[in-house]
């Protein structure tokens, strides 16, 4: 029975049926994310067009943003790379060095949780952002279907970050991520995809991530309850 | 010559009436010398106000009839932006007081579709105006008041004999529009002319020796026989226009439709001007209060007022309004002349570049213009004045940052102190930052990398003047 099941499904036309142990086939390709092994798991082979993709992490500097560097460098030029209500300040020199179009950058600022929403989306639906970067400490599901919804109107990809307890509230995000730091690597657990969940987490070394070791001679003097103060000196001619 | 005539019938009530959907029952009352109405609306009419009335007698058939000062210079205001706004169509354009405009459009007629495609485009951009006027078309200036006057929609073609179709127009129209005075009029009655025709058979000299001699000028230029030289009006280099609210209004919506009968009238002044601007000035007048200003600030050039009302919606709904509005003012200059792209400059919507302009005009018109930056490099050591907040959309300069190391994705506010790095890993550093002993807020650190106990990266540093101190500056995000 079940391998007639399995023989009918197959002599199918793909596309009819959608099989829960495969991926779904996106019709349209996604954006290349930069990370072949991040591609390989998102259908349509790279971050969808037009949705809302949740990234959900706590703290800031592990890897949140160098995740999605390859995909501010190959954006088109007449449209704005809009970030709405960054937790800090964007590091004007680290983007340079990192390659952001600086001039295509919009940092809104709004002033409270409504216009944080309302700035998204305009900026989804004005059809002049080519990729919008929110932060959102909380929003419910009604509005995170709106933003949803005028993501895929409008065919910009909308990246939402949240904190990793908005991983218990339902969402209408096409793509959920969450992601960890792990030893220097970027671990990235797919949440929510169209398709079967993945059961271990992606880890993904990113470029832009100094490629570091310990210092043993300093740690370990710093480990001194109070740090020895040198003679004030300096290369400087100083004051006085 | 083919000349068109577009009187604004009962303009006294216009002027109030072109800023609000519905006007409801209102009238317009003038002191000569008790108050007595001049206009009133449909829905006051058919209360049983009429013209001619005192404000007492129409205030008792109607409690509840709002009544409105006549405003002459007001009247005369709009009257020169319904010019301003006609000079779309021909450059001949005469303001025909009180209450009309008289237009030269041999120019331009094939242009425009021939008589029938004017007079459909006249009527569409009238309808934005808020504006309602009566049309018609004929030889003469005149005439063609004349015409709108009596038949409006009706156009006399310079055939042979054309003018004797003005035989059959009421006598008193000699004084609309001509010199002929009251008295002269009621002496024709007296004689028993009713048409105009009737006063063209009258004995010429008979009439010229009572002081009717104007009566035959008037008429000698109303069929063509005389030259009837009309000055050209020019549109003003700056564009003001004010519009009366019937009441005064703390709602945004209402406010809005008024708005965009203004815009509509820039729109056109821009339009006749070849020009396009970025700016423009909506002033909200209370009573009591002083006005309440809008700067209302488009990315780039354009003269769409749809465009316009939508960046005016955006600062509406940001504001508190101190007091309900009595008036409206739009202001606007300097112009810049746009060759080469006529109509609408934006009509384009699937134009990338215009879309990101709108965007960005939209958020500025909520956020404020503080509220919508980016972030510049500059050239300095320290990492606090290595950048700036700068307007979107200009190439960041092309500095060449100071030789360092990595810089972090993000960089906190204030240096958060630490308590105790003991928790951290330090990766890599010291990597010296000391500057700044010229300009007094030098600095002399050691910046590290370090590693968080959740495995994020940060960028700290060691205050190495007194305090001391450990800091946390920057997440490698």
């Amino acid at each position: 029975m079940a391998a007639l099941a399995q023989t009918t499904l197959a002599a199918l036309p793909s596309g009819l049926v959608w099989q829960a142990d495969r991926l779904a086939q996106s019709a349209e390709a996604g954006i290349a994310t930069g990370f072949a092994a991040l591609d390989a798991q998102l259908p349509g082979g790279g971050w969808p067009r037009n949705a809302l993709i949740e990234l959900l992490s706590d703290r800031p500097g592990i890897g949140e943003l160098g995740l999605l560097l390859p995909v501010l460098h190959a954006l088109p030029a007449d449209r704005w790379i809009v970030w709405v209500a960054p937790p800090h300040l964007p590091y004007a020199p680290a983007l340079v060095a990192a390659g952001v179009p600086l001039e295509r950058l919009l940092l809104l600022e709004p002033g409270n949780h409504a216009e944080i929403l309302w700035s998204v989306r305009q900026a989804l639906a004005s059809g002049g952002s080519s990729i919008v970067l929110a932060w959102l400490a909380r929003a419910d599901t009604a509005a995170l279907r709106r933003l949803q919804l005028a993501a895929e109107s409008s065919a910009t990809p909308l990246f939402l970050f949240r904190p990793v307890s908005a991983a218990r509230q339902p969402s209408p995000a096409v793509l959920r991520l969450r992601l960890a730091a792990s030893d220097g690597e970027l671990a990235v657990d797919i949440l929510k995809r169209r398709g079967p969940g993945l059961a271990a987490p992606l880890y993904l070394s990113l470029p832009q991530r100094p490629g570091l070791r310990r210092i043993p001679a300093l740690n370990d003097a710093l480990v001194r309850p109070d740090p020895v103060r040198s003679a004030a000196a300096g290369i400087h001619a100083r004051r006085g | 010559m083919l000349w068109f005539a577009l009187i604004l019938s009962d303009l006294p009530l216009q002027v109030f009436t072109r800023g609000v959907d519905e006007p409801g029952e209102l009238a317009v009352v003038e002191h000569s010398p008790g108050a007595r109405v001049v206009a009133a609306t449909a829905a006051a009419l058919a209360r049983g106000v009429e013209p001619g009335q005192g404000a007492a007698g129409a205030l008792a058939v109607a409690p509840s009839l709002q009544l409105r000062e006549r405003d002459p210079a007001l009247e005369a205001a709009t009257l020169a932006e319904f010019a301003a706004w006609a000079t779309q169509f021909t450059p001949c354009v005469s303001i025909d007081p009180p209450d009309g405009l008289v237009l030269e459009t041999s120019g331009s007629l094939r242009l425009f579709g021939g008589v029938t495609g004017l007079v459909r485009r006249i009527r569409a951009g009238l309808a934005p105006l808020g504006l309602d006027a009566a049309i018609a078309a004929a030889p003469t200036p005149l005439a063609a008041r004349w015409l709108a006057r009596t038949h409006p929609g009706r156009q006399l073609r310079a055939a042979a004999e054309w003018w004797r179709k003005l035989d059959d127009l009421p006598v008193e129209l000699l004084g609309d529009g001509a010199e002929v005075s009251r008295a002269t009029l009621d002496l024709l009655h007296g004689i028993g002319a009713r048409r105009i025709g009737d006063v063209a058979r009258l004995p010429r000299d008979g009439l010229a020796r009572r002081q009717a001699s104007v009566v035959l000028d008037t008429l000698a230029r109303a069929r063509g026989e005389r030259p009837d030289p009309r000055p050209w009006f020019l549109p003003p280099e700056r564009f003001e226009s004010r519009l009366v609210l019937p009441a005064s209004l703390l709602h945004t919506e209402p406010l809005l439709f008024a708005a965009g009968r203004l815009f509509s009238g820039l729109s056109a002044w821009l339009a006749a001007r070849h020009a396009a601007l970025d700016r423009c000035r909506l002033q909200l007048e209370h009573e009591g209060h002083p006005d309440t200003v809008l700067e209302i600030v488009t990315g780039t050039p354009g003269r769409d007022d749809g465009r316009l009302l939508m960046l005016a919606r955006e600062h509406l709904a940001a504001l508190q309004l101190p007091a309900p509005v009595e008036a409206l003012r739009l202001l606007a200059d300097n112009p810049v002349v746009t060759p080469g792209r006529t109509q609408d400059l934006f009509s384009d919507p699937d134009s990338a570049r215009d879309a990101a302009a709108l965007l960005l005009d939209r958020l500025r018109a909520r956020l404020g213009r503080e509220a919508v930056r980016t972030v510049h490099p500059v050239c300095e050591h320290r990492p606090e004045r290595a950048w700036r907040l700068a307007d979107p959309g200009r190439p960041a300069p092309h500095s060449t940052p100071p030789a360092t190391g990595p810089r972090p994705l993000w960089l906190m506010n204030e240096p958060r102190a630490l308590d105790s790095i003991r928790a951290l890993t330090l990766l890599r550093g010291p990597e010296r930052i000391e500057s700044g002993w010229w300009d007094g807020a030098d600095m002399r650190r050691d910046y590290y990398i370090a590693r968080a106990p959740d495995a994020a990266l940060w960028w700290v540093f060691e205050q190495l003047d007194p305090p001391g101190g450990w800091y946390v500056h920057g997440f490698f995000g």
